[in-house]
Formats: structure tokens, C-alpha cells, sequence
């Protein structure tokens, strides 16, 4: 008990500072919290590893040159997924009994490789290659007509929390380009595969799939879909979500989709908030 | 062995997770395993308390340190620091919050108040070998291990600007540093950590606050979440988190202000509080 501890100087505060006050009752209802947007109007978008990349230049070209024509239009983020080489490295790393977290930390190598491919492919319209680190540079990056190209992967790493039935990290890429979008303020984050939003089953498997246009994260969740197309922490963070509301769902290999997304239609998927 | 395939317009390498949805619970769960391999088991993971040790000053932090060199002049036990931020780290979100920033922008910031106390301790232990392990040489860990050295690291998880949206109302940032230390023992497959506090150990409720709080000597993991105290000594998510985890068996908490408690734990003895993952007898 304290006042039987031993004797000693005690504990250094910072009172009577603006906000302290506040903060204590922070997690107390009434709290006056005005979350800022910090450059709501970017859009973050996420182009898939195993369902564009890993396709190579048929797939993925068509999709650069829409980025490469919107982006005097709009601020674009582009991140990186990983594909069939994140998978390899979890498969072997597994059967190494190696860790989550160190996992999820070699899962992050893919990603950013992925992401220099795409800074050399669109290096002449601006593509900038990032890491986490250069987070804060971006308004530098917008300002001179940049595209910024990042890995989707959250830094994480080997912080990154054991699960209960596997060792495959929770949070890979659709969380941190969600992740990345949730802490910009921007209130969409789009996903770039190569099918045309969510399907009530996997359609690359069951032929009579049917597409899904709008569902809210709870609706989804209670679908309890033995598959997702989207990581499943995503879908649990956008129920908490403060900005980014709503996850699009499109098909690069679609000529024409990703342009209609940025513009804003509701093509592909949407998964909303409420 | 691993060849390309790319029969369905993608180029896959061969694996067991080739062409598979790593969202598919039954695919994911092929990774899981009993057998997950202990990459530093007999390493301890030592937190200083950030509010309860550093912020008391010279009077709680040198009698510390002059244990922490006994300790590492004895030889006896590998063991990595941690060390909190205290109250410029509860100054930093509260200003931060008042000031709306999101709470990925300040989980980007704490950070750096717990590199302070990393540095005032590093400056009073650096002849009795210390070293402050930068993230980016989480490899280099078994170096200064092997040479005798006592590496100092932060505790906060650097989730930075994708701390994910908070569970509860408060935007307060949820991963913090007692789950951020729990996390780095865990990965590198250590058995023990002992936070160092302020306190004799784990309470019911805050001994601060309350003259008939009942420290809570012995328990298991599953006891505690079962009756989880509502003011604790440390952070829920790290009990949470536990549950999941592999390889971390044992928590102890022991109260840095009683010269030689830490030592004694160390060697094992149960001061403090203990908190197994396990059923303990009795």
C-alpha cells in the first residue's frame, strides 16, 4: 500500500497545463473531442498483390495509366499489397515456427517491393516512392503533382499481436491502407482487385455468386462468411471508424472502373460504417 | 520445392498457401501450431516504470540503477529494459486530444517521450554497460546480449499513425506500452517479464485511492480475467493479448522503491506479485 512504501520524493506531474484536465476524464462521457480531418480530400487507394500484381503487365498497366491520368484531378495514395511471394514467406515461415510478429514483419519485404516496381513504372508522371517514416512529407509530395507509392502493410511488425488460430498476421495490407485513410481523414479507402466488389461466395470458386453493392460492416459480419475479400480486422475497425467510412470495392482488370471510383461513383462494392 | 505456376493469369509460387484467401479461417488455421519456436527464451524483459520510477526522480531512479549494475555484474541473467514515458507522455495526449488530433497522429508522438527516460538511463548506466537498442537494429539484440551488455528499449508499439480506431469511446490510442513490451517479449519467445512499479504489486482496486485495497500475491492469468480488477496496475489489453500468446509464462510485478525486490525476482524468488499463464497448485 502506498502510504506503507517506503519513504521517497513523489511523482512529478505536469499540472495546471491546458488540457490535462481534460484528458482525465477523456474516456468520460461529455468529453469535448473535435477530431480534425488532417487532408480529408486524399484518396487512398490499395492496388492487390496476388489479384493485380502477380498478374503483371496485362493487369496492371491499363490500371497505372488511370492513375497516371487522374492524378492531376486528385491526390492519390498508392499502396502496395503483397501477393503470392507474401504468401510464400508466411507458408515457410510457418513451417519454421517462426513467430506472428516475425511474420508480420518478412510479410512487409513483398509490399514494399511491389511499391518500388510501381515508383519505377510511374516514375515519369511523378511516382514517389515512401516509407512509413516519410508519412509526414505527403502534403510536399501533393504539392508538386506527385503520386506517392507506399506499402499497404501497417509498420507494425514484430508488435504485431499473436491470434488465436493461426500465425498469419491480422493486420497485413487492406488494414493499413484502411489504417492510412482512417488517420488522413479521408472518408473512402478503395481496393483494387480483380473481381467486381464482394460476393455472397468466393465467385472464383462458385460460378452462381451473387454480387453484393452496398452491405454495412455489421450486416457482414453477421453474414460470419467463412471467407472475406477484405482482412477481417478491416471490417471490425470501420465499425470504430472516425473518418473512413466507407471501403470500396473495384475490378482493376475493368477498363474504366478505377477512374469511376475516384470520381466518386458507387461502382464495384461499398461497405459502410452504418 | 517451390516452382511458378500460372495456369489462371496470375503467377504464383508453390506453397501451401498458393492461390488461397488468407481471410479463409480454415486456411489460416494450418499455421497455427503447439510447437511455435522460442527465438530468446532465457531472457528476462525488465519495464521501469515511466509515472511510478522516472518521474520520482533521483531518489526512485539511482538506488535502480545501482541494483541493475549489481545485477549485471553478477552475470547471472540475460535481460533487456524497458522503459515507460510517465507524465509527458499523459501531458502529450492531452494535448494532443484537446487539440483534435487523430488518434493514429497521437500514437505518433508518444514515442518520443519514452525516449527520453531511455536516454536518462542509458547516461546513468552507460559505464556499467548499457545501450539504447534502436528499432531498427531489433537483430542486433543477441549481439549486445552476448557481450554482456544491457540493452534499453521503449515500450510503445510503433503502430505510429495506423494505431487502429480505438475500442472504446475515448480516442485515446489503445496500444500502449505495457502491451508494446508485452509484445516484444513474446515475439522473441522470452519466458518472464517483471514490471517495476511503485506499488508491492497487483491490487483489487488502486492503493492510491483506497486504504482497504488487497494485494493480490499469486494468481494465473485465467483467475485475473475471469475478476478483472477495475483499477489495474497495468493495461488490460496486455492481459488480453496474453491469452493468445505463445510463450510469455510468467508476470511479475515488484515495487522498484524496496531496494533489492527486483534482484529477488530475478532470481526467481516470488515477490511482489506473480501472475501465471498456467494453473498454479494450491
Amino acid at each position: 500500500m502506498g502510504e506503507q512504501g517506503p519513504e521517497t520524493s513523489p511523482r512529478k506531474g505536469i499540472a495546471n497545463l491546458p488540457g490535462v484536465a481534460s484528458f482525465e476524464q477523456a474516456s468520460a462521457a461529455g468529453f469535448d473531442y473535435r477530431p480534425v480531418a488532417l487532408m480529408p480530400d486524399v484518396k487512398v487507394l490499395k492496388i492487390g498483390g496476388q489479384s493485380l500484381l502477380d498478374r503483371g503487365r496485362k493487369a496492371l498497366f491499363p490500371v497505372l495509366d488511370e492513375i497516371a491520368a487522374a492524378k492531376d484531378k486528385h491526390k492519390l495514395l498508392v499502396c502496395c499489397g503483397g501477393g503470392t511471394r507474401a504468401r510464400h514467406i508466411y507458408s515457410v515461415a510457418s513451417d519454421l515456427e517462426l513467430p506472428t510478429g516475425v511474420l508480420a514483419a518478412l510479410g512487409g519485404y513483398v509490399p514494399r517491393q511491389n511499391a518500388r516496381m510501381l515508383q519505377m513504372l510511374l516514375a515519369k508522371h511523378g511516382g514517389i516512392f515512401m516509407l512509413h517514416d516519410d508519412f509526414e512529407k505527403l502534403p510536399l509530395y501533393f504539392r508538386l503533382g506527385c503520386i506517392p507509392i507506399m506499402t499497404g502493410m501497417p509498420p507494425f511488425g514484430y508488435w504485431e499481436k499473436p491470434a488465436e488460430n493461426s500465425r498469419i498476421p491480422q493486420n497485413r495490407t487492406d488494414a493499413g491502407v484502411f489504417l492510412s485513410a482512417e488517420v488522413l481523414g479521408a472518408k473512402r479507402a478503395i481496393f483494387v482487385k480483380d473481381e467486381d466488389g464482394l460476393y455472397d461466395d468466393d465467385p472464383k470458386k462458385n460460378k452462381s455468386a451473387k454480387l453484393i453493392p452496398r452491405i454495412t460492416a455489421k450486416e457482414l459480419l453477421a453474414l460470419d462468411l467463412p471467407d472475406l475479400i477484405l482482412e477481417r480486422v478491416v471490417i471490425e475497425y470501420l465499425q470504430r471508424a472516425r473518418f473512413c467510412t466507407e471501403l470500396q470495392i473495384i475490378n482493376g482488370l475493368v477498363p474504366g472502373m478505377l477512374t469511376r471510383a475516384l470520381e466518386g461513383e458507387d461502382v464495384g462494392t461499398i461497405i459502410s460504417k452504418a | 520445392m517451390s516452382k511458378l505456376v500460372s495456369s489462371d493469369g496470375r503467377t504464383h509460387i508453390t506453397s501451401s498457401l498458393m492461390r488461397e484467401s488468407l481471410v479463409d479461417r480454415k486456411v489460416i488455421a494450418k499455421t497455427n501450431s503447439a510447437e511455435e519456436f522460442s527465438i530468446m527464451p532465457d531472457v528476462t524483459l525488465v519495464s521501469i516504470g515511466g509515472q511510478s520510477i522516472f518521474d520520482r526522480g533521483k531518489a526512485a531512479v539511482l538506488p535502480l540503477v545501482t541494483e541493475l549494475a549489481a545485477i549485471r555484474e553478477s552475470r547471472k541473467y540475460k535481460m533487456v529494459i524497458g522503459v515507460g514515458g510517465g507524465a509527458r507522455v499523459r501531458h502529450t495526449i492531452a494535448i494532443a486530444l484537446d487539440l483534435g488530433l487523430p488518434t493514429g497522429g497521437v500514437a505518433q508522438l508518444v514515442g518520443a517521450m519514452e525516449e527520453a527516460n531511455a536516454v536518462f538511463l542509458n547516461a546513468l548506466m552507460a559505464k556499467h554497460g548499457s545501450i539504447v537498442m534502436q528499432r531498427e537494429h531489433f537483430w542486433e539484440l543477441p549481439l549486445y546480449l552476448e557481450s554482456g551488455m544491457l540493452p534499453i528499449v521503449i515500450s510503445t508499439p510503433p503502430y505510429h499513425f495506423w494505431e487502429p480506431p480505438p475500442v472504446e469511446d475515448s480516442p485515446m490510442p489503445t496500444h500502449g506500452s505495457d502491451f508494446g513490451l508485452f509484445i516484444h517479449a513474446e515475439v522473441l519467445g522470452m519466458k518472464r517479464i517483471i514490471f517495476v512499479k511503485d506499488e508491492d504489486g497487483l491490487y483489487d482496486k488502486d492503493p492510491k485511492k483506497h486504504s482497504d485495497a488487497r494485494l493480490i500475491k499469486k494468481t494465473t492469468l485465467g483467475r485475473l480475467l475471469g475478476e478483472m480488477p477495475e483499477e489495474l496496475i497495468l493495461d488490460q489489453l496486455l492481459f488480453k493479448t496474453w491469452q493468445n500468446a505463445r510463450h510469455v509464462e510468467r508476470i511479475q510485478i515488484v515495487n522498484g522503491l524496496r531496494p533489492g525486490e527486483l534482484t529477488r525476482a530475478l532470481a526467481g524468488e516470488d515477490v511482489g506479485t506473480v501472475i501465471m499463464k498456467e494453473k498454479i497448485d494450491g
